[in-house]
């Protein structure tokens, strides 16, 4: 199996953990769109945003001394977009609706960007 | 003292990086990923930086945006309040001067203030130079300059230029 189909298997299981998911992306650092699930348009657009949300995530947690980055959140009134480092070489990206259950959520996305790092 | 915000923009590999951590006199915060594509170098910036210099009696805010365009939103959210701009172009890669044009007049539209042109990597053969640089941009010649973004000295002078636009626009 190639690499582009490895991942795309990974996102179709959490998909299938996780149904209520809408956008789920593996971004690489630099913001480029790697893999996706979800509408085509805004995942390029998605892809660029996460990497800079994590990379802003980071050094906000240097510099107030939160420790290592562990995840970005972003709650909306509708909804929230969830990213997780994979590795140090790409970021992975979902969004999900408020009434989700998160820690459910949480521990399926971090679990996902542990074997993401595997492939990516 | 009123602090002056200063973007610092322009295609990828142009040295905005370099400058701020060149001239800031305060922690710069950066924001480099590790790059996936063949820019020249290893890392690139994602977010933003931001680093602050005393100059001619201001203090000075430099915001400086990623250069891809996919990074445009960056662009908008860094224009917001800016009061000039530094555009930065490689004179060894005139390729990227259409991009160059494309921030330029994507930040223009949202903060219409002074901008000044600074043209690096002037060591590199076949280079353009700063005037050909400032014939492509339809930018005056006197608001363009080469520099050398590791060296102070250098990457002091557009943002002195800078200035005196900002000054004669209030």
């Amino acid at each position: 199996m190639s690499k582009q189909e490895q991942l795309q298997q990974l996102l179709g299981e959490l998909k299938a953990a996780l149904p209520e998911l809408k956008e789920i992306i593996v971004a690489s650092s630099d913001g480029l769109p790697v893999a996706q699930l979800g509408e085509s348009e805004i995942a390029t657009r998605l892809a660029a945003m996460a990497a800079t949300a994590h990379g802003l995530g980071k050094r906000i947690a240097t510099t107030t001394h939160l420790g290592n980055l562990v995840e970005i959140v972003i709650r909306g009134d509708q909804a929230y977009f969830i990213a997780y480092a994979i590795g140090d070489k790409g970021i992975l990206g979902l969004t999900t609706p408020a009434g989700s259950n998160l820690g459910l959520v949480r521990l399926e996305a971090q679990e996902y960007a542990r074997k993401l790092a595997g492939i990516l | 003292m009123e602090p002056l915000k200063i973007v610092i923009t322009g295609p990828v590999g142009a040295g905005k990086s370099t400058l701020i951590r060149t001239l800031s006199e305060t922690e710069v915060v950066d924001t480099d990923a590790i790059a996936t594509e063949a820019i020249g170098k290893p890392t690139t910036t994602v977010a933003l930086d931001h680093g602050t210099l005393r100059l001619d009696g201001h203090l000075l805010h430099l915001f400086g945006t990623p250069g891809q365009e996919r990074f445009d939103f960056m662009w908008e959210i860094l224009a917001e309040g800016a009061l000039g701009i530094l555009l930065m172009v490689r004179a060894d890669r005139p390729e990227t001067l259409p991009v160059a044009r494309n921030i330029l007049d994507f930040i223009k539209s949202r903060a219409p203030v002074p901008y000044v042109v600074g043209v690096t990597h002037l060591d590199q053969p076949k280079v353009w130079q700063p005037e050909e640089v400032a014939l492509f941009l339809g930018t005056p010649l006197e608001h363009t300059q080469g520099l050398d973004p590791r060296r102070p000295e250098e990457a002091v002078r557009p943002l002195v230029r800078l200035l005196e636009l900002i000054g004669t626009n209030a």
